[in-house]
């Protein structure tokens, strides 16, 4: 009897101490202690971060950062940090990709810090500070960027006497004799939501724009229309592999050179060396393809900041540390080694990281085309306020798409009645 | 006394059964062990090849050893935060199937054998209970552990962890089917107390039932994701499960091999505890099989 | 996934699991009843967490489907939210993605349920037959699945699965078939062997635990009289583990209604043929990715409403099969 008397009491009496401590709440776990120390917390996913926020912490003493590892943004990590800023106690900082920042704006989960980070426009590329500002305001430091290039497998290319593709046109020509020479072997993989954008971006084919105080939506327009019938164009070929990108299948299929080519941002380079390790020395990069002879135009895909949540108590020391993460020479040379990540901030496009041949790559200086790719993403891109939604409505369309039913250009345009039609619901002004 | 049956010995000889039939059930029988072990052989096979050839070759038969090596990288991967995941899910489990068992247990065997003002209302709310998906409890369950300050505290994922209306149907269940009222009874007039009754003559009747509910809520509870993703910050308190799929979800930052390795590692302690506690379950299952 | 049913309940369980509250049977110790409010300390630990983590979160999340949000202009800070009860109801029901979901775990309930029982009831059966030998390994073997967690067990069989390397489809080669798992007609079947594989050897036990339950005589009476092994199974065995194929069919029909982790690791390698809302659970979950607890809250409220009545139905229909 007693056991289960005191067990009784143990639980309500646990259980009642937790509720009436419920009375007392809404402090919040970031705040300045009262010894003057600030303290931060920071949420991201990015290899490498944790090292960074310990050299911080060293060189910094009057401001502590506290790094947590979230499951990575559309796997879970944004879910997360909304909750938190839902639930008032969010970490002051977290890694947000360039094209959710938006849809936390639109969430009310981000803090203004124009205050302190204004005066630091100039040291970043204008591409990624239009990404970290709406109208005036400022949402957090830009970290990296991901201008676009072509990876692709150097032995396959030589080895039916091709080089690499100048222009879209010479990319088709090479997909069809990569295939024809082995039916197993494809110029490359489907490309999904934020790849695929980064395709649509330097064909300066926007998604999305704003008119005044309206929406415009234009997935569906003239200029999606001929990047979409392109790919399109290669998949009725049956000249794209069905290995979905950052599957086991397509790690395999890059290092048995049974796909040819990524076309992809800078980071990719870390997922192909990390995912591909048996093709050492055969992948190279070339600028990405372009659609006239004597066009320049870049995509982007990908890249994030250090966005400042709602909530944040020491905005001034955050920016502090988000400013000094996307600025640090040897942090970011870290990171440039872990994550292959590209600089945001213009005076690190001189990192001694960056002038080192790759052996992954042949020894190729690697990140000579990508600085020299950065300065030619257009900087006129938007990003939509529900972004979430529309890649996954994008997603669903173009996964049929790439699988022989139905076409990308459908795709799109399904994906832009949806975020009109979820726009309009919500109450969002849309421009016509 | 005790309404468990053991499995019905075998004196039934087998003279009455023809080669054919026998045939015919064994093939039958072999498919189907077939079938449910193939991704596990695969799992297997894939976790002892050497590091890296995870993915090639068709990964039904052993293709090299590299089992230890394999391990010894799980182990030395993010300083060793691989066990310290695993340990963390064994603590949960263990202790949450524990307290959700004990917890079960008493309200069920109250439901059973006693009756009190709101005893139906009760067991329907509970029930239907079941129908409404977890996956909407997760956002409702954050704001309440913030409230309370529990946001990276293992009691926030204990504590919901804890609760089992199907533990609590199978014991109500169990105890209608397993404790005579005439035992109850006697321990009355001995003058003992109802929660000494239940202590001493409830749970010794139950305990087959009991290790079955406990299993079921380690499983459950081993399952479970989005909550601890959710309400733990800190990489070291997380389960192996939120641990490895974070690994998965990290585009090679992480070599996928691991991935394979880890998930054949963290699939052992549950298979450890259903082959140890076999007997037990099942017996709980017979259990509430006799009326 | 979660699915789940009651170890071998003998035939008189009928009415649990429905919607309205059953009512439990007489309660037995009724002369030397303790004090009334006694038993409530057994239940109280149960009751206060359960009040907490249960009532509560239902509680918020059907409050929460009252409301909708509401933006303007550009939308850039956050929205507000206003009472509309019905806002977020009637805009499920002209979801056309949230009602094709519907539909696809009707016929996923429909087809996969029976099924996954069929082939437990059999198993059962089997094991239970006197034919056998081994009868522990065939037994342990088909619960194995069960203690395997579901996100594993589905990213396993996705790779069993995979266009470019299903292990499976080499077996095949030889005969020249290769089976589109991915395929739109297919997939739903893809998905529901992952669940069936994981479920049928649990649901398998709980029948053989009711097989066991069989007094031996009457086997032995049936034997006598010549009957056959099969006509034994289907007049003696059969009708006496009724109770339990019923109640594993509610859980299994409760499993299917919120299936989510199985189809959710396949969509990224389903080349589309699994969309964001494929079922339910799906569909609000990414309502919830998109910042609007709200419709999520209403999507999930609707099924578990439907998911009750249909239970209550079943339940229904049994008995009277049962009683007549």
């Amino acid at each position: 009897m007693k056991r289960f008397a005191v067990l009784c009491a143990g639980v309500l009496g646990a259980l009642g101490l937790a509720f009436t401590t419920a009375g007392c709440s809404g402090s919040d776990s970031d705040s300045a202690s009262s010894s003057g120390k600030a303290s931060i917390t920071f949420w991201g996913w990015a290899p490498g971060y944790a090292d960074a926020v310990k050299a911080f912490n060293k060189s910094h003493p009057d401001v502590k950062v506290t790094y947590q590892a979230v499951q990575p943004g559309a796997k879970g990590g944004y879910q997360k940090m909304l909750n938190a800023v839902k639930a008032g106690n969010a970490p002051c900082l977290a890694q947000v990709g360039y094209e959710t920042l938006p849809s936390f704006a639109a969430q009310g989960a981000l803090e203004d810090v124009a205050e302190y980070a204004s005066p630091s426009k100039g040291e970043f590329q204008d591409a990624a500070w239009k990404s970290v500002t709406l109208g005036d305001n400022v949402y957090g430091a830009p970290v990296d960027t991901g201008p676009m290039a072509l990876f692709y497998n150097k032995k396959v290319f030589a080895s039916l006497g091709l080089k690499p593709p100048a222009t879209w046109a010479e990319y088709k020509t090479a997909a069809r004799k990569i295939h024809a020479s082995d039916p197993d072997r494809y110029i490359s993989s489907p490309y999904m939501d934020y790849d695929y954008a980064g395709l649509a971006w330097q064909a300066g084919a926007d998604w999305f724009g704003v008119k005044g105080d309206a929406w415009q939506v234009s997935m569906a327009s003239a200029a999606n229309q001929k990047v979409a019938d392109y790919w399109q164009g290669l998949a009725d070929e049956g000249l794209i592999s069905g290995a979905p990108m950052y599957d086991q299948a397509w790690y395999t299929g890059l290092g048995n050179d049974d796909i040819a080519t990524v076309v992809g941002a800078v980071w990719q380079a870390g997922v192909i060396k990390g995912g591909a390790k048996k093709s050492a020395g055969e992948w190279a990069v070339a600028p990405l393809p372009q659609w006239s002879k004597s066009g320049t135009r870049v995509g982007n895909a990908g890249g994030s900041a250090t966005a400042v949540l709602k909530g944040c108590d020491d905005p001034k020391a955050a920016w502090e540390f988000a400013h000094w993460l996307s600025t640090d020479r040897d942090t970011f040379g870290a990171l440039v080694g872990k994550a292959a990540l590209f600089p945001a901030a213009k005076g690190l496009l001189n990192l001694e990281q960056f002038t080192a041949g790759d052996p992954y790559f042949g020894g190729q200086k690697i990140y000579e085309v990508f600085a020299a790719a950065a300065p030619k993403v257009d900087s006129a891109w938007t990003w939509g306020p529900l972004m979430t939604k529309t890649a996954a409505d994008l997603d669903d369309g173009l996964g049929k798409a790439w699988g022989g039913k139905g076409t990308i250009a459908d795709a799109l345009r399904r994906a832009q009645d949806k975020t009109l039609s979820e726009m309009k619901t919500q109450g969002l002004r849309v421009a016509e | 006394m005790m309404a468990v049956t053991a499995e019905k010995p075998l004196i039934r000889s087998r003279r009455d059964t023809s080669p054919a039939s026998r045939g015919t059930v064994m093939a039958l029988l072999g498919l189907s062990a077939f079938y449910f072990l193939f991704p596990l052989w695969w799992l297997l096979v894939s976790a002892t090849k050497p590091f890296g050839e995870q993915f090639s070759g068709t990964g039904l038969w052993f293709d090299g050893w590299g089992l230890f090596d394999n391990i010894a990288r799980l182990s030395s991967q993010d300083g060793g935060i691989f066990w310290r995941w695993m340990l963390n899910s064994v603590l949960y489990c263990g202790v949450g199937a524990l307290l959700g068992t004990a917890f079960s247990a008493l309200t069920g065997y109250a439901l059973a054998k006693y009756d009190f003002p709101g005893r139906g209302a009760l067991f329907g709310v509970v029930l239907a209970a079941v129908l409404v998906p977890k996956v909407l409890f997760t956002l409702p369950l954050y704001l309440m552990f913030s409230e309370v300050h529990l946001i990276d505290n293992p009691l926030a994922v204990l504590l919901p962890s804890v609760v089992s209306p199907f533990g609590v149907y199978l014991s109500r269940v169990f105890a209608a089917q397993s404790v005579p009222d005439e035992v109850l009874e006697a321990g009355r007039l001995d003058g003992a107390g109802e929660f000494r009754i239940f202590g001493t003559i409830g749970v010794r009747m139950m305990l087959p039932a009991l290790v079955t509910i406990f299993l079921f809520q380690f499983v459950e509870i081993w399952n479970n994701y989005l909550l601890p993703v959710m309400v733990l910050g800190d990489d070291r308190l997380q389960p192996v499960t939120v641990g490895l799929a974070g690994w998965n979800a990290s585009h090679v930052a992480v070599p996928p091999p691991l991935v394979v390795v880890g998930s054949l590692v963290s699939v052992v302690p549950l298979l450890i505890a259903f082959l140890a506690l076999q007997r037990f379950w099942r017996a709980g299952m017979t259990a509430g099989a006799v009326k | 996934m979660t699915q789940g049913a009651a170890p071998a309940v003998a035939r008189h369980h009928h009415r649990a699991g429905g919607a309205p509250p059953p009512e439990p049977s007489r309660p037995t110790a009724a002369k030397a009843r303790p004090r009334r409010w006694k038993p409530l300390l057994f239940c109280a630990p149960f009751i206060v967490l359960f009040a907490a983590t249960y009532v509560a979160p239902i509680s918020y999340a059907a409050g929460s489907s009252l409301f909708t949000l509401h933006r303007s202009g550009l939308g850039l800070t956050a929205p507000s939210e206003v009472f509309d009860p019905l806002g977020n109801y009637d805009r499920a029901i002209h979801d056309g993605g949230f009602t094709a979901s519907l539909g696809r775990i009707a016929l996923f309930g429909v087809v996969q349920v029976p099924l996954m029982l069929v082939l437990a009831l059999v198993l059962a059966l089997l094991i239970d037959s006197r034919s056998t030998r081994g009868r522990s390994f065939f037994r342990l073997s088909s619960f194995l699945p069960y203690a395997i967690p579901g996100v594993s067990a589905a990213l396993v069989w996705s790779f069993m699965y995979s266009s470019q390397s299903s292990p499976i489809n080499r077996l095949l080669e030889p005969l020249g078939v290769a089976i589109p798992f991915f395929d739109h007609d297919v997939v739903l079947w893809s998905v529901a062997n992952v669940v069936t594989w994981s479920w049928a050897g649990y649901n398998m036990i709980i029948i053989y635990a009711a097989l066991q339950a069989i007094p031996a005589e009457l086997l032995e009476a049936a034997r006598m009289d010549g009957a056959s092994a099969f006509r034994i199974a289907w007049s003696i065995k059969i009708p006496a583990v009724r109770g339990a194929l019923v109640l594993t069919a509610v859980f299994s029909l409760i499993g299917s209604a919120q299936l989510f982790n199985e189809p959710a690791v396949l969509q990224p390698v389903s080349d589309g043929s699994v969309s964001s809302s494929f079922t339910p659970i799906m569909s609000a979950q990414s309502a919830l990715a998109a910042g609007n607890y709200h419709y999520a809250a209403a999507q999930s409220v609707l099924l578990a409403v439907l998911v009750g009545a249909v239970s209550f139905v079943f339940f229904r229909l049994t008995n009277r099969g049962e009683q007549g």
